[in-house]
């Protein structure tokens, strides 16, 4: 009886100590559970603020104001040249981009030469990567007063002697936008107020961003990226090396039997915007589409 | 070795003084209450990786869209999402390493954000494609010379190693995880 009555009692505590312990480790996997929900919780939370905070915070892909005469979707591309031309050359650069500055200071002659013969109608992207690759703010700088002399009709002209007084890629001497209305001075009548409240004022910054997003989307990855009538031919076309006189020829063949275009130096002016609103710079013009 | 039930590999050593006479050298150090001093140096490091990654990506939306973008994985409609949301994931994993809450779960998914990293790294490499990790700001594509994938994967799985050990040593000092535990 009474051996029973303690094996009982033994048994009694033995329970008690076991659901404690049940306990406990309810209690424990419950604060467990509670941890990993608040620490899901908040990587949720964060993620979505974040993408809400930085959708806002990002500048639109459609620009408020554009150059003016600037042409295809979203006004981004600044023509030169006749837009009757029988062939585009299509040209991605940044204001920074040695390769760029490179690249003009050969080829300018021979491709203003060719638009002026009524050959090529130039659609320029003015890109604005550099900035991120070396920090800085000339190539955005660069590229609005670009904008800005494409508004008072003197881009190609400016954009002329833009690359021809280059900084060197690590030297950011264009985040200093006096630097730029100084080399305005080079160009007869493109130094005005106006040009110089545009620039100091960053008037086209959110059209410089939307460039520089619309070629983050091109596929293109360096520049200068240079396409005649969609096709690259930077640095090399099939396996001939582009030269200034590769280019005249390329540019002829592609040519053969079409109509030049308008003659003249069309970048006196700015190009109206009407039919060459809606000319997409990656397809090739239409030959004699006026 | 001999049977040692007290501790399971996937326990946090540090109470089991009774059996610390018969433990390798190697033992001692993952079992032992060094354990919780290397897990805390572990978290801590994490916790800097993860806020200077975040940091770094958080200023311009623009730039870390074209970093996820420059990869050529996702889909377009995902590339913002991604490079929006995923600075602030790492912020927030900084923090939550930086407090001690919930280490072992952040630690997970470290993990498995790491081996994500390492994955997109790889297959960019064998894509031949040239870009910059974007790791800690920047990305995008770069010359073909200035590719760094092999230090990049390197560098990942160093990451990865601190994160592995907190999934199995998730216990460490002064943290919000040992205050709910007392």
């Amino acid at each position: 009886m009474s051996e029973k009555n303690r094996e009982g009692k033994r048994t009694a505590r033995e329970r008690m100590r076991e659901d404690r312990a049940a306990q406990e480790a309810r209690d424990s996997r419950k604060k467990k559970m509670i941890v990993l929900g608040s620490v899901i919780a908040v990587l949720a939370v964060a993620v979505g603020v974040g993408v809400v905070v930085q959708n806002q915070r990002s500048k639109p892909d459609t620009p408020t104001a554009s150059p003016a005469g600037a042409i295809g979707n979203k006004n981004l591309v600044i023509p030169d040249g006749p837009a009757n031309a029988p062939s585009t050359l299509t040209v991605y650069e940044d204001p920074r981009c040695p390769a760029c500055g490179q690249f003009e200071r050969q080829f300018a002659p021979t491709i203003d030469q060719l638009q002026d013969q009524g050959k090529l109608y130039g659609n320029y992207h003015i890109v604005s990567f550099i900035d991120r690759h070396d920090n800085g703010k000339g190539s955005k700088n660069g590229a609005n007063a670009l904008a800005c002399a494409q508004d008072a009709g003197y881009f190609r002209a400016y954009h002329d002697v833009l690359y021809r007084n280059q900084p060197d890629e690590t030297v950011d001497s264009w985040k200093d936008k006096s630097q730029l209305i100084a080399l305005a001075k080079q160009v007869p009548g493109l130094d005005t107020p106006a040009f110089e409240s545009c620039v100091n004022s960053n008037k086209f910054g959110s059209w410089v961003s939307a460039v520089e997003q619309d070629f983050d989307k091109s596929g293109y990855t360096s520049t200068p990226t240079i396409l005649l009538n969609g096709k690259p031919i930077y640095p090399k076309n099939g396996n001939d090396e582009i030269t200034p006189d590769n280019l005249v020829k390329w540019v002829n063949e592609a040519n053969a039997g079409k109509t030049p275009g308008t003659t003249g130096s069309a970048s006196a002016s700015p190009a109206p915007t009407s039919t060459a609103a809606e000319t997409d710079p990656n397809q090739p013009v239409p030959p004699a589409a006026g | 070795m001999a049977s040692q039930q007290h501790s399971p590999p996937s326990r946090a050593g540090g109470a089991h003084g009774s059996t610390a006479g018969e433990r390798s050298p190697l033992r001692r150090v993952t079992d032992g209450p060094a354990a919780e001093w290397i897990s805390t140096a572990a978290r801590l490091g994490l916790a800097v990786v993860w806020a200077w990654a975040g940091l770094a990506k958080v200023s311009d939306p623009a730039v870390a869209a074209q970093a996820v973008r420059a990869y050529r994985l996702l889909p377009e409609g995902l590339v913002k999402p991604v490079g929006y949301g995923l600075p602030f994931l790492e912020i927030a994993l900084a923090v939550l390493l930086v407090i001690g809450l919930g280490v072992r779960i952040a630690a997970v998914i470290s993990a498995v954000l790491l081996l994500t990293f390492i994955a997109g790294i790889s297959s960019a490499w064998a894509r031949g494609i040239s870009i910059d990790c974007g790791c800690f700001g920047g990305g995008g594509a770069v010359d073909a010379s200035q590719t760094e994938y092999l230090q990049e994967i390197l560098r990942d799985i160093g990451f990865l190693l601190l994160a592995l050990w907190l999934v199995f040593r998730p216990r460490t000092k002064v943290s919000v995880d040992a205050w709910l535990a007392a």
